[in-house]
């Protein structure tokens, strides 16, 4: 398991990219994150409803109660078109930084 | 279920009630749920489910954030108590003023006691700097 903090910077933008494919709810979201990085990466379901909340406030995010489960109503999320906007910009700034790091992590062991 | 129930309610307990909780700890509870019933037909006890659930929920310190719990702010009383302690002082100081030349006028004692009164707006003066 990776250090979590590194990944914590970019869990809006990874959360509004799963978001912007379907709307989703939370512990599908949380178990999606398991899945694809192959439980490498394990989002904490605490951190998962902090980040909800705050983009919310922030209108990046619309939530509406859903589909039945065998407990309840599920809360389901959909992305807004500013949290389209945000996650292009977020994109956009990975790369600019994804490309800064490379410079200096390439080519070593 | 019941349990789980429990648990989340024993997880917010510090956050003052308000709809924006009661929509979020339903939200959990829902969530939490829903993972105990998929850990359970994985082939998981339903006791060993429910731990795992909670386990891997994490700490509540970030949504406590989210939900705007203020941090306890500490209120600078410096100086108001620098205020007080001189006012204080002078008012002390101008009694023993007042006692010494009213009853011994012949010999002057007043500053014995001024001296060791300032130490208390001396100290206050410091506490106050310090804060600031």
């Amino acid at each position: 398991m990776i250090r979590s903090d590194f990944i914590r910077g970019h869990l809006d933008a990874i959360i509004l990219r799963l978001i912007l494919e379907k709307d989703r709810y939370g512990y599908e979201i949380s178990k999606e994150i398991s899945s694809r990085t192959n439980d490498r990466y394990q989002i904490k379901e605490a951190t998962l409803y902090a980040v909800f909340q705050r983009l919310e406030k922030k209108e990046l995010l619309e939530s509406y109660l859903g589909g039945i489960s065998k407990g309840g109503k599920r809360k389901y999320y959909t992305i807004t078109t500013l949290g389209k906007a945000y996650l292009k910009e977020s994109v956009a700034e990975w790369k600019v930084t994804k490309n800064i790091i490379d410079l200096f992590m390439e080519g070593l062991d | 279920m019941k349990e789980l129930k429990g648990h989340v309610d024993e997880l917010f307990r510090g956050i003052p009630e308000s709809e924006q909780k009661t929509a979020i700890m339903e939200e959990v509870l829902e969530n939490l749920e829903e993972k105990v019933w998929d850990l359970m037909e994985q082939g998981k006890a339903e006791e060993d489910a429910i731990n795992k659930a909670i386990v891997e929920f994490g700490s509540i310190e970030d949504l406590k954030n989210e939900l705007g719990v203020k941090q306890p702010v500490k209120k600078n009383n410096t100086k108001l108590n620098l205020g007080f302690s001189i006012w204080g002082s002078i008012i002390i100081i101008a009694l023993f003023v007042f006692m010494n030349f009213y009853y011994s006028p012949n010999v002057i004692w007043f500053v014995y006691p001024t001296f060791a009164i300032l130490w208390w707006p001396l100290s206050m003066y410091f506490i106050w700097k310090r804060a600031n």
